[in-house]
């Protein structure tokens, strides 16, 4: 019990430090939102209107009061919730934004990111279980190959081959241009339909490190003294490779994927910037790029806090699958 | 085993795309909504069915937002109008919303106001609407874009006669009260936060207005109310969610998807206009004059021979060709952007006031103003140190970047170092405020308003300390003569006033070279005749490509003109 209340107060001091610096680094940043607003109304080649400047800048709004109290009432806001309303979406919401973001990014991230770890892991096993034979050879040379190439570039490769050269699939968006959105099958089946290329193109990349870390550690333990023991009982190969050595050698897969998870709410800046996806990643850039604050803190403040919740969750998992880690803290 | 996998995807997507190959993009098909229109308007005339104008603004996860004065709007110009269109090219004024204007004395400037226009739900428009319009930018300041209550008093009418009172002589003022685009006072006088409406409804008089819009797709449709609806001849005009300018931008504008679009595009020829050159044109009439502003408060550019030097010594053709693909102009040091404002230049100064490129001008001024050559070949300063200029140009504006190494070169020649550096654009423009830099690119005039082609980037007013941020007169420009004429050019309420006025201002930009213009930005602009003809271009230039109402009534259909099946 002592290891969970642990990693609990740990958990509590992280998330205190994450969102204080949330709330330090962009007043620490250069740069004005008003200018970058109206820099990108105005464009390279003209001059900037020093009273459209003070309007955009009457629109925003400053802060008040001294620094302290712009601290207290961040806190104040964060345990209700209020972001605030977003810059370069005013006078929308920063939720308002990140709840139509959020759905789009989970459907995708998510189920890509699940299904890349069950069959990266499925596969690791297999390959280490078979190791040296021809199919672990396959595997673990060829999978570090494709790992080797930047994710872009497979992204516009799929681009280029399935959507432009081939015209079977749309080049970007979340769903079609002549789409109704509703609960309807047509929406949903186009909606599918645009997941597609980004889904393949996470796909591809996301299984090899799960392939490549399970086949590692598998190794490891199927060398150990428990495995020899059970193969010298008599067990089914099945259940040696499954029960006892893929039980311990999961553990560090269990806390990536955990980690992995919780990045899931930051988006994956890549994927949805290529395909054009309106998720989490390509807000997170374009506020960004636009000085939006409230926005740029709000996803942050998600990514963050999804990551640390996911590592609580891990640790907790790795208490019950490992109990060595449970003992070693109460001794 | 990838194989494998690669077969396994294959499969339902096949299948999915050709179920579901009727949920594409947009192409040469109709748009939801044609069928509301009929093929020919009122007179028989045809009317075309859409045109695509390429992005709409409003980011990557784009919200309703018809607010013409929020900075986020989706779209404006083509639902709301202001009392008078400006064609940016010639600086010709329009009678629009309103029929005629006219100067009571310099502070007091009216407006008739046109009868019969409607707003797009049917209400009568009238002048109560422009009073309304103008005290709401009053009242809340973040819709004073223009800072015209920086100079009004009041606003009041008289029937269809809107009286503007200013509190000193604001002929400067005609063109921004001119451009406020107008907002009925019938749906906004119920809004509690104007600032926080998003005006879903739209209501405007412009000749369009929302009919669908997914996230995705923009499409505007035809105002039946118009007041002047027989000149238009575009049933739909379709807005598309992308990435302006990015690669798949371009690619899309190259495949004929686009009617017309503005963006970047290197060697557009062969890009864009021999993929079908009966059809895809471009015309990038000159903007604003990307200019060299010397810190004028620092030795040597405070010395009106140096910056005089300055201008012969820099290749501005080498900058149009090389750094801008020979798609601008070189500028004119008089502050004008020619040929399109050729009726405000002064007949006596020779070229139309075009520097050319001449080192051995350049180095014989140096000379004779005392600064010489030290022993490695540097020039150096009064002071007798080599002179070394810090070049600060914004990280990304790879053009400008582009045109600071063919200065460093051309300066090079003269013993002159210039050490470009690339900061992020919010910190040069930072320092570009606090006065902290030698050399920065100053973008001058470019606008119809002469008053402010001037005044912001010359009048003392603009200026600050060293430290303290300029609004706009970055070089910190001190001239009681100069900061003198400015403030006659308020109180000139005619163009033949204006003038001669505007003369002494160009004489200052010649003798004393407070800036030295260098290239015309461009304005980027693409159309095809696939559809509609009648854009403006090069030979027949009756509007920037800026001024969406002046193009959208003089469109007609294209000969080649197929109805969408």
């Amino acid at each position: 019990m002592r290891y969970f209340i642990r990693r609990f107060l740990f958990f509590l001091l992280t998330l205190w430090a994450a969102v204080t610096l949330n709330f330090l680094i962009p007043r620490m940043q250069p740069g004005d939102p008003a200018q970058a607003i109206v820099s990108k109304l105005t464009g390279q080649n003209a001059a900037v209107d020093p009273a459209q400047l003070a309007a955009v800048r009457s629109m925003l709004g400053t802060p008040n009061g001294n620094f302290f109290q712009q601290y207290l009432d961040y806190l104040g806001n964060l345990l209700t919730l209020n972001f605030g309303l977003s810059y370069s979406y005013y006078p929308y919401s920063v939720l308002h934004m990140v709840g139509q973001a959020l759905l789009w990014t989970v459907l995708l991230v998510g189920v890509t990111q699940i299904i890349g770890f069950v069959v990266g892991t499925l596969l690791g096993t297999y390959a280490a279980w078979k190791r040296n034979s021809f199919v672990d050879t396959i595997l673990s040379v060829g999978l570090s190959f494709v790992g080797t190439l930047p994710f872009f570039w497979i992204a516009l490769l799929l681009l280029f081959i399935f959507s432009f050269v081939l015209g079977w699939l749309p080049a970007a968006g979340g769903y079609g241009e002549t789409a109704v959105p509703g609960f309807t099958w047509q929406y949903i089946g186009d909606i599918l339909y645009h997941s597609i290329l980004p889904a393949v193109a996470i796909l591809i990349t996301a299984p090899i490190g799960w392939v490549l870390g399970m086949r590692n550690n598998m190794i490891q333990t199927l060398r150990e003294d428990y495995t020899r023991l059970a193969q010298a009982k008599g067990l089914k190969p099945w259940k040696v490779a499954v029960f006892y050595s893929a039980r311990n050698a999961i553990l560090p897969n269990v806390t990536g994927f955990a980690i992995s998870l919780g990045g899931i709410l930051g988006g994956v800046v890549l994927v949805e910037t290529v395909f054009d996806y309106p998720g989490m990643g390509r807000l997170l850039f374009e506020a960004v790029g636009n000085k939006d604050y409230p926005l740029m803190q709000a996803l942050f403040l998600f990514t963050t806090v999804g990551v640390l919740i996911a590592n609580l969750i891990a640790d907790v998992l790795y208490g019950f699958l490992d109990p060595r880690v449970r003992k070693g803290a109460q001794a | 085993m990838p194989h494998r996998r690669m077969g396994f995807f294959l499969i339902p997507l096949v299948a999915l795309s050709l179920l579901l190959a009727a949920c594409g993009d947009i192409g040469n098909e109709k748009i939801p909504g044609s069928e509301n229109y009929p093929a020919t308007n009122a007179n028989g005339e045809v009317m075309i069915d859409h045109l695509d104008f390429g992005a709409f603004g409003g980011g990557s996860n784009p919200q309703v937002n018809y607010n013409p004065f929020s900075p986020n709007v989706l779209s404006s110009a083509y639902i709301f109008e202001p009392l008078m269109v400006m064609d940016n090219y010639s600086c010709q004024l329009h009678p629009w919303l309103a029929t005629a204007s006219n100067w009571q004395d310099p502070q007091t400037l009216q407006f008739t106001i046109r009868d019969g226009v409607k707003w797009n739900d049917g209400q009568p428009f009238s002048a109560d609407d422009v009073v309304y319009t103008f005290n709401l930018t009053k009242k809340v300041p973040a819709f004073d874009s223009t800072g015209v209550w920086q100079a009004l008093d009041s606003v009041s009418n008289q029937g269809n006669i809107v009286t503007f009172k200013f509190k000193e002589p604001s002929s400067q003022m005609l063109s921004k009260v001119a451009a406020q685009l107008i907002v009925p006072k019938h749906v906004w006088e119920t809004v509690d936060d104007p600032v926080k409406f998003t005006n879903d409804k739209a209501v405007g008089t412009g000749p369009y207005m929302p009919t669908s819009f997914n996230g995705r797709l923009l499409v505007l449709g035809i105002n039946q109310n118009y007041w002047q609806v027989d000149k238009l001849r575009v049933n739909q005009l379709v807005f598309h969610r992308t990435e302006g300018g990015s690669s798949v931008d371009q690619l899309n504008l190259a495949q004929g998807k686009y009617d017309t679009n503005a963006m970047f595009i290197p060697n557009i020829q062969s890009v864009f206009v021999d993929k079908d050159p009966d059809h895809n044109f471009y015309w990038f009439p000159p903007g604003g004059a990307i200019s060299l502003g010397f810190n004028l408060t620092k030795a040597p550019f405070n010395d009106v021979e140096f910056r005089k030097a300055m201008s012969y010594a820099i290749d501005r053709d080498a900058i149009a060709n090389k750094a801008e693909y020979g798609y601008v102009k070189t500028a004119s040091q008089t502050g004008l952007v020619l040929p399109g404002q050729k009726d405000w230049l002064d007949p006596s100064i020779q070229n139309q006031g075009m520097i050319g490129y001449d080192p051995k001008q350049a180095a014989a001024i140096l000379e004779k103003a005392g600064y010489k050559k030290n022993g490695s070949g540097q020039l150096t300063g009064k002071d007798g140190q080599p002179i070394e200029i810090n070049f600060e140009v914004q990280n990304g504006y790879t053009d400008w970047i582009q045109a600071a190494q063919i200065i460093q070169q051309n300066l090079r020649a003269l013993g002159i170092t210039v050490n470009v550096t690339t900061p992020a654009a919010e910190n040069v423009e930072s320092d570009r405020a606090n006065g902290r830099f030698d050399l920065v690119y100053d973008v001058h005039g470019g606008s119809c308003n002469m008053y402010d082609n001037y005044f912001l980037p010359l009048s003392s007013k603009q200026s600050a300390e060293i430290g303290k941020p300029a609004a706009s007169n970055f070089i910190r420009w001190q001239d009681p003569n100069t900061d003198k004429l400015i403030d006659q050019l308020r109180s000139a309420t005619s163009e033949e006033d204006q003038k001669p006025i505007v003369y002494q201002l160009q004489k200052i930009m010649m003798d004393q070279l407070p800036t030295v213009p260098l290239w015309y930005g461009g304005v980027w602009f693409q159309y095809t005749t696939n559809r509609a003809t009648g854009w403006p271009n090069a030979d027949n230039p009756y509007a920037k490509p800026t001024d969406n109402l002046l193009i959208i009534t003089s469109l007609k259909p294209s000969p080649d003109y197929k109805p969408p099946q």
